[in-house]
């Protein structure tokens, strides 16, 4: 999309003759020279810093061949067609952007204005909508283009995405750690208020002094959360998995990852239903050579998609 | 389309004083009314019949012969005629071509080495001729140029304000005028405005762009209230970048009018490059006998430790 034209400061030795002499700024030169030159390789543009003394310019000869050429003076304008636009600020032909839109706001000003003239002609000049005609573009390639666009969106949106779910993994991370910290805070905070609270009971002489009638709390010798050995609430004498199994295995995780082996595995090897057809040749595929001795790339060939 | 064809026709050549004034006639598009006949009565005092030749040499790329179908297919009026050669004596050969074609103007693009284009535009019999160099080629296949226009619509011409401000300048729009303005009521074009042309000077070249005019609106000589402001365009291409030459008197020859004094031909800049690219291996071997001479003149002193652990 680029035209790109070389800066009068890069050929600034463009017209002299002697190739420079001091050798650390040549190397560098070179460099840039080749780099530029990569890039304008079609559409090199190069302007002399100095205009040719002697170049022709017949201001009166272009003058005659203006009045030759040029329509009469009363032409309408409707034949014409022609719009001057004063563009107000300079464009920096290198700055693409800016000289597009400059073109663009060229072409639409100068739109508007024709339109307006146009319109005052109470002639027809905006197409209906049911006027059907041959187009410059084909159809086939307009859908080219629609494709085409089509594919840049989605690739945006997944790129989206992808950036997204990465993020939310990032924060998620965070969110666990956090949630963890809080936890085991405060799980020390209430241990706290309970020893404080059993200090204030003692000292306020509670009447019970003796151990049997204290409460016990089992959490005091830091075996707090262990489940005892032998006393296994829920568990049935002979299961070993310690009761978890009736609570559904070893939760739900794990359920879940023993489905999707058996998932993965099933599109792997197959599930069910006879192999015997399926592997035999039939008339399409005896004359398809798409899979044929690929070179072996990466992944299992069994595999199905 | 047959139908119409015959229509405009009939109604372009019909004398103006006897039918015009009492009764509107009708057009294809409706009534016309009083201005409207006014303006058919200078029609009838002048009538576009520019033709334009499009021609290219012989191995033109298939990029540049892309621009010329594009440019071709943006010009109703123009005719393709079979590929020339590129000689000395092109020029009376294509002043032949568009006498016979009965042409009045000429696009000639002309492909040198397989990777310079130049365009000639010309003015038949005695009109004059411009050469430009052509850059910054994207044919309207590009996938990135989305717009879409009829075919054979009329453009609109803008052109930048910088146009009247040299006399070859001048000159150039009108030319371009001439042969990029599609005439009224040619057969071959449709009624309707649907795509502008920008033509802009910036840093001394032309810049081409074609964008198609989206604009809201229900009837076809009314826009919708608002309509002017919400108009968008939409880049059709091609795109090229027109840098001239020279300017000549005659039709693909004759006297010079105008000579670029900035112009570097691409044939000079290639030579230059490769100077530069050839320099470097003399700069190397020039660098080296360099040191030689330098170690030559400035010989190190003996070393007086030299032979110390010698005995």
């Amino acid at each position: 999309m680029v035209s790109l034209m070389r800066m009068p400061s890069k050929n600034s030795t463009l017209l002299d003759e002697d190739v420079m002499e001091d050798d650390e700024m040549e190397g560098e030169a070179y460099e840039s020279e080749t780099e530029s030159e990569k890039e304008e390789e079609e559409e090199g543009d190069v302007k002399l810093m100095e205009p040719k003394k002697d170049s022709v310019y017949d201001r009166d000869g272009l003058g005659d061949k203006l009045q030759d050429i040029r329509w009469p003076e009363n032409v309408g304008w409707i034949h014409k067609l022609s719009i001057d636009i004063n563009q107000e600020q300079e464009v920096d032909v290198n700055d693409d952007l800016h000289r597009e839109a400059a073109f663009y706001r060229q072409a639409l000003e100068g739109t508007r204005q024709a339109f307006e003239k146009l319109q005052s002609t109470k002639l027809p000049f905006l197409r209906p909508p049911d006027y059907y005609a041959e187009m410059v573009k084909s159809d086939a390639h307009m859908e080219k283009v629609r494709g085409r666009f089509l594919a840049e969106k989605r690739s945006r949106e997944e790129a989206d995405e992808r950036r997204k779910a990465r993020e939310a993994k990032k924060l998620a991370k965070e969110v666990q750690a956090q949630k963890l910290k809080e936890r085991a805070k405060q799980k020390k905070e209430e241990i706290e208020s309970v020893k404080k609270w059993r200090k204030q009971r003692q000292q306020s002489g509670f009447a019970g002094g003796d151990k049997g009638s204290e409460m016990d709390f089992a959490f005091e010798d830091g075996k707090a959360f262990e489940r005892s050995s032998k006393k296994r609430p829920g568990a049935a004498p002979g299961d070993r998995s310690g009761g978890k199994a009736r609570q559904g295995g070893k939760g739900k995780k794990g359920l879940e990852t023993k489905q999707k082996n058996r998932e993965f595995k099933n599109s792997k090897f197959g599930h069910g239903g006879r192999k015997g057809l399926r592997k035999q040749n039939t008339a399409e595929t005896t004359d398809h050579f798409k899979a044929f001795n690929k070179g072996g790339g990466p992944g299992n060939k069994k595999r199905k998609r | 389309m047959g139908k119409k064809r015959k229509h405009s026709e009939t109604v372009v050549p019909a004398p103006k004083e006897d039918t015009a004034p009492e009764r509107p006639k009708r057009t294809i598009m409706g009534w016309k009314d009083k201005t409207q006949v006014k303006e058919q009565t200078d029609s009838a005092v002048f009538r576009n019949k520019e033709k334009i030749l499009v021609t290219c040499s012989r191995r033109i790329s298939y990029r540049y012969r892309h621009l010329m179908l594009n440019v071709v297919s943006l010009l109703p009026h123009c005719k393709k005629d079979n590929k020339v050669e590129s000689k000395s004596s092109k020029g009376a050969t294509l002043n032949e071509l568009v006498e016979l074609k009965s042409c009045s103007s000429c696009l000639f693009f002309e492909c040198r080495k397989r990777s310079d284009l130049y365009l000639w535009m010309a003015k038949s019999p005695s009109g004059p001729s411009v050469k430009f160099l052509v850059n910054a080629v994207h044919t309207m296949e590009e996938l990135k140029l989305s717009g879409n226009h009829l075919k054979g619509s009329r453009p609109l011409l803008t052109f930048s304000a910088n146009f009247d401000n040299d006399a070859h300048w001048k000159l150039i729009k009108e030319i371009i005028i001439q042969i990029f303005g599609t005439p009224k009521e040619h057969r071959k074009s449709k009624p309707y405005h649907d795509h502008v042309f920008a033509f802009s000077i910036l840093d001394d070249h032309i810049w081409f762009r074609n964008y198609q005019i989206d604009v809201p609106h229900n009837e076809s000589d009314k826009l919708a209230r608002g309509g002017l402001d919400k108009m968008t365009l939409v880049e059709v291409g091609p795109r090229f970048c027109l840098n001239p030459i020279k300017i000549f008197g005659g039709s693909f020859g004759g006297p010079t009018l105008y000579e670029n004094p900035f112009y570097v031909s691409p044939n000079q800049i290639r030579a230059l490059e490769k100077k530069q690219k050839a320099g470097k291996y003399a700069k190397k071997v020039k660098a080296k006998t360099r040191r030689k001479m330098h170690e030559l003149e400035n010989p190190l002193e003996p070393d007086e430790f030299a032979d110390m652990w010698k005995e």
